[in-house]
C-alpha cells in the first residue's frame, strides 16, 4: 500500500507574526519556516504504518515555492521514502492544492492520502476534503486513530468530533486528515537527516500536471486582531456581579 | 548566520529535543548531582552522539560545523548534557583517527549507543595545563602492559566502563614517550575516588580514577607507542570548538531567560525592559552570543575545510568562555535577588559558565596559543 502525505511549509509555530504595513498579508520575509505540525503527525502515522508492514511506500508532496524542498527534506528525514515538489511562485489556495494533489494521485495511485486537518497559517481546513471530492474518494477527517484493515481494502478511523469520538469505516483509497491526538511525532534523528539528502526528490510544475492554479479567492485585507483591553481586579463576588450587570453582560 | 538546509534541520531537531527532553530536567539534575543516564539513552536513539563519526561506524557522519550546532543547542538545554556529547565525540574522533579496525568495532558503537560510558584520563595532581608533567606509567609486561598512576578530575570517572588513559611508556623521552591506552574499568587494580561536588555542571560525574598495576592487553594500546601526547593534542581543536559552542549555549539560555524576565518584571510602574540600563545589558548579551557563535562556527568551518584551525579554535573557546561567565553574571544582575536563588535558571547558568574558562585548556593557555601563533 502506497501512502501519499501532503506537507505544507508554514511559519514556525513559535514565530509571532506581524501584518505587513499595507495590510495585504502577513509578513513572512524573515520568519522561520517549518512543516505544518498537523502534517508532521500525518508523516509520523504514515511512517508507523510502514514500520508495521501495512504500507510499502510513503511519498511526501508539497506545492509552492522552491524553498518547500526544505520541508520535504524534513519529511524524508522523518522517514518518507521519496518526495515530490510541485514548484510554483503562484499563491497557493486550498482548491488549487487539492487539484494538484488529485493530479499526483492519478499518477501515483496511493491507497491512502494522509494529511494534516488544517495548516496553522490560514487554518482553512479544506484541502483534504476538496481532494476527496475531486477524487470521488471517501474521507475521514480529524482522525485520532487509524486502523487499516486486512489487504488494505478498508480502514477504521476514529474521528474527533464535538462531544466525543466517532468511528467510521471507509473504503480505500481514501483521504484521512490528522488531528492532534493521533500520535506524537518522532525527532528527525541526525543519521536520518544525512540519509534524507540522498533520497529521491522529484520536481514538477502545475503546467506539467495540466492543472490551472489561477487563484479563485482574493484577499481584501489582513489585520491584527484587536488588542485586549486591560482588565480590572474586583474585591469580591458582589462587585463582580455589579460590574457584569453594568457592562450589560448579565441581566 | 545562514545555515544550509541540513544544518538548519540539525539545529531545529536538537533545539526541540533540548526543549522537550533536557531543559525540563536541568534543575533537578543540578540539584541532585544526578547522572543524566535516561537522557543519554534518548540522545543515543536520536543520533546525538558521535556527530562527526562516519555512518559506517554508527555515527551521524556530519561535519564539525554540525557538531558545534549540536553542542550549542544541547548546552542551551543543559551544559552538563552537552559535555557528555563532547566527551563521546572525543572518543569517536580518537578511535576513527588512530584505532585499528578491531578497536573501532569494539568501542565506537557501544560508546555512541550509550551502552558504555567512557572516561578521558589526562589530568593528574601535578599535571594540569602542563600535560608533560604526568606520572602515570605503563611498562611492557609479556605481550601487554602494566599501568600504574592516578588521574584527577576525570569526567565520568564514577560511572566509567572504559578509560582512555595517557601514560608514560618511555620516561626518558618526554612528550615523545607517552602513549594512550584503552582500559577496561572493571579490571583488577582500577579503583575510583569519591564523586567530586562541584560549583557548576553538577550532573557531570567527576572524580579520581586510580590504576594500580592494571594489566592491559597489547591491543589496549591506541595508535603508535610514544605518540600519545601528539594524538591527544590533535583532537584538542575539535574539543575547543565543542566547549566554545557549549559556552555559546549558556549565553543564549541566559539571554532568553533575561528577555523574558525583563518583559515580566515590573518596577516603578514599568516593565524593567523599558529601562535603558536593562536594554544595554540585553544588547551586550546578544552581541556576545552572536560574536562567540560566529567565532566557534568559523573555527569549525576551518576544520571542515582542512585548514589549520589551532588559533581559530583557541580564540573561539577563550572568547566564548569569558563571554559566558560575563553574560551569565549580567543575567543574574537582571534578575536581581531572585537570580541569586537556587532553582532559578540564571543562577545555575552562572555556576555552569565558570568551568568553560578552565577545562579543555584554560583561557590563559588559549591566549598563549594565540600569541604564539601571532609571533611565529
Amino acid at each position: 500500500m502506497k501512502i501519499l502525505v501532503p506537507v505544507k511549509r508554514v511559519v514556525d509555530y513559535n514565530v509571532k507574526v506581524r501584518v505587513k504595513t499595507d495590510g495585504s498579508d502577513v509578513d513572512i520575509a524573515s520568519a522561520k519556516m517549518s512543516m505544518n505540525p498537523f502534517d508532521e503527525i500525518a508523516i509520523e502515522e504514515a511512517v508507523r504504518l510502514k514500520e508495521a508492514g501495512v504500507a510499502s511506500e510513503v511519498i511526501a508532496v508539497s506545492a509552492g515555492v522552491a524553498a518547500c524542498q526544505d520541508t520535504l527534506r524534513t519529511a524524508l528525514a522523518l522517514g518518507a521514502d521519496r518526495a515530490i515538489l510541485i514548484e510554483t511562485e503562484v499563491e497557493m489556495q486550498p482548491l488549487s492544492v487539492a487539484k494538484l494533489l488529485a493530479a499526483i494521485c492519478a499518477k501515483e495511485l496511493p491507497q491512502l492520502v494522509l494529511c494534516g486537518k488544517q495548516a496553522i497559517d490560514d487554518d482553512a481546513s479544506q484541502t483534504g476534503q476538496m481532494l476527496a471530492a475531486l477524487m470521488h474518494w471517501p474521507q475521514a477527517t480529524f482522525a485520532s486513530k487509524v486502523a487499516v484493515g486486512e489487504g488494505a481494502r478498508q480502514a477504521l478511523v476514529t474521528r474527533e468530533v464535538d462531544g466525543g469520538q466517532e468511528t467510521v469505516d471507509v473504503l480505500l483509497p481514501a483521504v484521512v486528515t490528522t488531528d492532534l491526538r493521533l500520535n506524537e511525532p518522532r525527532y528527525a534523528t541526525l543519521p536520518n537527516i544525512m540519509k534524507a539528502k540522498r533520497k529521491q526528490l522529484d520536481r514538477v510544475t502545475p503546467d506539467e500536471l495540466g492543472v490551472d492554479i489561477t487563484p479563485r479567492l482574493k484577499t481584501l485585507k489582513v489585520a491584527e486582531p484587536p488588542k485586549r483591553a486591560a482588565g480590572v481586579k474586583v474585591a469580591d463576588v458582589a462587585e463582580l456581579v455589579e460590574k457584569l450587570k453594568s457592562a450589560g453582560v448579565i441581566a | 548566520m545562514f545555515l544550509s538546509t541540513e544544518h538548519q534541520q540539525v539545529a531545529d531537531m536538537t533545539r526541540r529535543f533540548a526543549d522537550q527532553v533536557i531543559r525540563p530536567e536541568a534543575e533537578r539534575l543540578d540539584r541532585e548531582e544526578a547522572f543524566a543516564g535516561e537522557i543519554y539513552q534518548q540522545m543515543a536513539q536520536n543520533g546525538l552522539f558521535g556527530i562527526t563519526v562516519p555512518e559506517a561506524y554508527g555515527g551521524a557522519g556530519l561535519d564539525c560545523l554540525a557538531y558545534s550546532i549540536v553542542m550549542e543547542e544541547l548546552s542551551r538545554g543543559y551544559a552538563s548534557v552537552a559535555d557528555q556529547c563532547g566527551l563521546v565525540e572525543l572518543f569517536g574522533t580518537m578511535l576513527c583517527k588512530y584505532g585499528t579496525e578491531a578497536q573501532k568495532a569494539q568501542w565506537i558503537g557501544p560508546l555512541i549507543r550509550a551502552e558504555l560510558r567512557g572516561a578521558y584520563c589526562i589530568t593528574e595532581a601535578g599535571a594540569g595545563s602542563d600535560v608533560s608533567g604526568i606520572k602515570t606509567t605503563a611498562t611492557k609486561d609479556g605481550g601487554g602492559w602494566k599501568l600504574t598512576g592516578s588521574k584527577l578530575w576525570i569526567h565520568n570517572a564514577p560511572v566509567a566502563d572504559v578509560a582512555f588513559v595517557l601514560a608514560r611508556t618511555d620516561p626518558q623521552a618526554g612528550k615523545r614517550g607517552m602513549s594512550i591506552f584503552i582500559v577496561d574499568c572493571n579490571k583488577a587494580g582500577v579503583t575510583r575516588g569519591p564523586k567530586e561536588h562541584k560549583l557548576g555542571q553538577r550532573s557531570s560525574q567527576v572524580g579520581e580514577l586510580n590504576f594500580d598495576n592494571v594489566a592491559v592487553p597489547a591491543d589496549g594500546l591506541l595508535g603508535v607507542e610514544g605518540r600519545g601526547f601528539h594524538m591527544m593534542m590533535s583532537v584538542l581543536e575539535k574539543g575547543r570548538v565543542g566547549i566554545g559552542a557549549l559556552a555559546v549555549g549558556i549565553i543564549q539560555a541566559a539571554l532568553e531567560a533575561s528577555i523574558a524576565q525583563a518583559k515580566l518584571r515590573q518596577q516603578f510602574g514599568h516593565a524593567i525592559a523599558e529601562f535603558q540600563a536593562i536594554q544595554f545589558l540585553l544588547a551586550d548579551m546578544a552581541k556576545d552570543a552572536e560574536a562567540a557563535r560566529l567565532l566557534v562556527r568559523s573555527a569549525a568551518m576551518k576544520m571542515d575545510a582542512g585548514l589549520d584551525a589551532a588559533m581559530a579554535a583557541s580564540m573561539a573557546k577563550c572568547f566564548a568562555g569569558d563571554a559566558a561567565v560575563a553574560q551569565a553574571s549580567n543575567a543574574v544582575q537582571i534578575f536581581g535577588g531572585s537570580g541569586f536563588i537556587r532553582g532559578y535558571e540564571v543562577e545555575r547558568l552562572y555556576r555552569d559558565a565558570k568551568i568553560t574558562q578552565i577545562y579543555e585548556g584554560t583561557n590563559q593557555i588559549q591566549r598563549v596559543i594565540i600569541a604564539r601563533k601571532l609571533l611565529e
